[in-house]
């Protein structure tokens, strides 16, 4: 199992196309996914469970894969984040 | 005043008042359902969904949307394929006995709960998201994709969600300025039919309906693609100039109507008319064209559960023989990709779909489904003048394959005692460059030829037309086409054979001049372009034209060639 915290640093936060961008890209790994923040877990490749994070501009999350291809997925998904989903 | 984008799918400017054409409220029953009727509600659920699913797809697939809507559409194919959504509804129909429908409302109600309580405006927006899924989904489930047409007159603009094809004729037979659609796409009934009446239509106005209220004083762009509402004096004023212009230009082209279409140095060219759907009949009757050019019979397979037997294509092939005798209908055979089909048909999945099993092709490993629509025609043609035309020829070969089914099909109406009538002539489609190169060996196979221009350059340059990355290779007078059309021509009238061309080329006014100067016999438009491209006609000195043709063809690039027509 991997865990890695990242912050949220563009500006709409987790809105619907990052939050599809995120389950499209988790959907092709074999690994369980999940995105915790606070004290809410969710599935991190249900689209309804990322949205329903509400994550905004700043907030701090943390991404746990769990399986074989788990590396890649945290790899991929981590990314994402810091490129701010394309995003400015 | 305010304006509001949209993707423009047939050209022109409206000037009217908003008409709302709302969809209907879905009213969900509360009855619970019997332990035994959970399998059937399942059952439904998994065909239903893979419906929306893939009608999604097919949105998400168009490129005539923007990347933001298919992004949006995307995002809506997500919240249905979402596992939380699988497994709620399977619990609440298994564990509570809810029927799909409530079982659904009540997934998209808790869902919207969620969104709505958020503190994050942006984030509670998508609160609108998780409605139009749900009701993409539900009325669907429930059939109630049905509009009212309520009261309208020549003043209207129709302003709608999405058109359903049983609803298209009603709109078109009102007499209104123009339509505004949130949803569709270029290729929909509703667009194609907009198109060849030459009335202005948006797709893809995203937000309109929320926008503006019914009566509303509003504007259609169809040139630019927006729609203005409540404008001001001053933006009135000018696209009521602008109208002004395109009805003169419009009436001007009306009085073209009943002039036949010959050439200034008097060469007669037969102008006929590419249709997609069988209403376009009647623009093409008022437009007084020479016949059907191309009758694209795709409407019939595409976005279908089931294939048409062959009763129905021959009611529908005969409707439009009788109604265009005693002109020609060119019916050309089933032309689609096999993606296209794999609703109906048991289809693999191919990296390469353009290079793959399309057009004749598909007919070809499908012979069942390529003889009901051999016979459908050739029973169709005791009621008029049918012509037949193959897709994606590539040689002789596919032509004898072609004849020797034609034969068998003679053979099994005479045994079964059918009226059939097998004196019809036979094109192929020149659209493959081995056909252009062998345009010689192919025309001695049939009685015409026809050049479909779009996968012409689509294929000899190797270019996708939807690939907007790539799309300045897309040159409809490259050296290599110009050439090619020439090669098909000379061919052709070699061995006294007719060409006609039926791609967007010849509904373009700037190639009808060097497309008659390269030969072509027949041109073949899209019914709203008849008139427009009857002018050029008229307009045009062939041999002028010829006495440039010999520079045209030396030319090294497309660019020198523009410079020359």
């Amino acid at each position: 199992m991997i865990r890695k915290t990242i912050k949220i640093v563009n500006k709409l936060g987790m809105h619907a196309r990052p939050a599809t961008m995120i389950v499209k890209a988790a959907t092709k790994y074999r690994s369980e996914f999940k995105i915790v923040k606070s004290d809410m877990e969710i599935n991190g490749k249900s689209i309804m469970g990322v949205m329903t994070l509400a994550a905004e501009f700043g907030s701090e999350l943390e991404l746990v894969a769990d399986g074989v291809d788990e590396e890649f997925l945290i790899k991929e998904i981590s990314e994402m984040f810091a490129s701010k989903f394309g995003e400015e | 005043m305010k304006k509001i984008k949209g993707n423009s799918v047939s050209t022109g400017i409206a000037i009217g008042k908003a008409k709302l054409i709302k969809k209907d409220e879905l009213y969900i029953k509360r009855k619970k359902i019997q332990r035994n009727e959970v399998e059937k509600e399942f059952n439904r659920f998994n065909k239903d969904l893979k419906f929306v699913v893939d009608e999604l797809d097919k949105l998400i697939g168009d490129y005539t949307y923007s990347q933001e809507n298919r992004d949006i559409l995307e995002s809506h194919k997500m919240i249905l394929k979402d596992p939380l959504f699988n497994s709620r509804i399977t619990e609440l129909i298994s564990k509570k006995l809810h029927s799909l429908e409530h079982a659904i409302s009540i997934y998209f109600t808790e869902a919207t709960d969620i969104f709505s309580n958020m503190n994050n405006k942006y984030l509670s927006h998508r609160v609108n998201d998780f409605e139009d899924v749900a009701y993409r989904l539900l009325s669907h489930i429930m059939d109630k994709r049905k509009d009212i047409l309520e009261k309208v007159d020549e003043n209207s603009i129709l302003i709608m969600e999405n058109i359903s094809p049983s609803f298209v004729t009603k709109v078109f037979d009102k007499n209104i300025q123009g339509l505004c659609t949130e949803r569709g796409s270029r290729n929909s009934h509703s667009s194609i039919i907009a198109r060849s009446m030459n009335l202005p239509m948006l797709v893809n106005t995203l937000g309109l309906l929320g926008n503006i209220k019914d009566g509303e004083d509003m504007i259609i762009d169809g040139n630019d693609g927006f729609v203005i509402i409540s404008p001001t004096k001053s933006v009135l004023k000018k696209y009521e100039a602008i109208c002004k212009k395109e009805k003169n230009i419009q009436k001007g082209l009306l009085r073209l109507i009943d002039k036949e279409s010959i050439t200034k140095d008097g060469k007669k060219i037969k102008l006929m008319s590419n249709i997609e759907i069988p209403q376009e009949v009647e623009q093409l009757k008022k437009y007084n064209s020479a016949g059907v050019g191309l009758f694209r019979t795709e409407f019939l397979f595409i976005d279908h559960n089931e294939l048409p037997t062959e009763e129905e294509q021959y009611e529908i092939y005969k409707n439009i023989a009788e109604q265009c005798k005693p002109n020609p209908v060119t019916i050309r055979t089933i032309d689609v990709g096999g993606d296209k089909l794999s609703n109906i048909l048991n289809i693999t999945h191919e990296e390469n779909p353009n290079l793959g099993c399309r057009g004749i092709r598909i007919s070809l490993q499908n012979i069942p489904i390529f003889k009901q629509q051999i016979k459908a025609i050739l029973r169709a043609n005791v009621h008029g003048n049918i012509k037949i035309m193959f897709p994606m020829i590539s040689g002789v070969e596919e032509l004898s394959k072609v004849k020797e089914i034609i034969e068998t099909c003679s053979k099994e109406l005479i045994n079964t005692g059918i009226a059939f009538n097998a004196d019809m002539e036979l094109g192929a489609m020149i659209e493959i460059p081995s056909a252009v190169i062998t345009s010689d060996s192919i025309a001695e196979e049939c009685d015409f030829l026809s050049i479909g221009t779009n996968d012409l350059i689509q294929y000899t340059l190797a270019v996708d037309r939807d690939n907007q990355s790539i799309s300045d290779y897309y040159k409809p007078t490259h050296p290599s086409v110009i050439r090619s059309i020439k090669l098909t021509v000379d061919n052709a009238h070699k061995i006294g054979k007719k060409v006609a061309v039926c791609g967007e080329m010849a509904s373009e006014k700037k190639y009808v001049k060097l497309l008659l100067a390269l030969g072509v016999d027949e041109l073949s438009v899209s019914p709203g372009r008849l008139l427009i491209i009857k002018k050029e006609i008229l307009d045009c000195d062939i041999t002028e034209m010829k006495s440039k043709l010999d520079e045209i063809l030396s030319c090294k690039t497309s660019k020198e060639i523009n410079k020359l027509i």
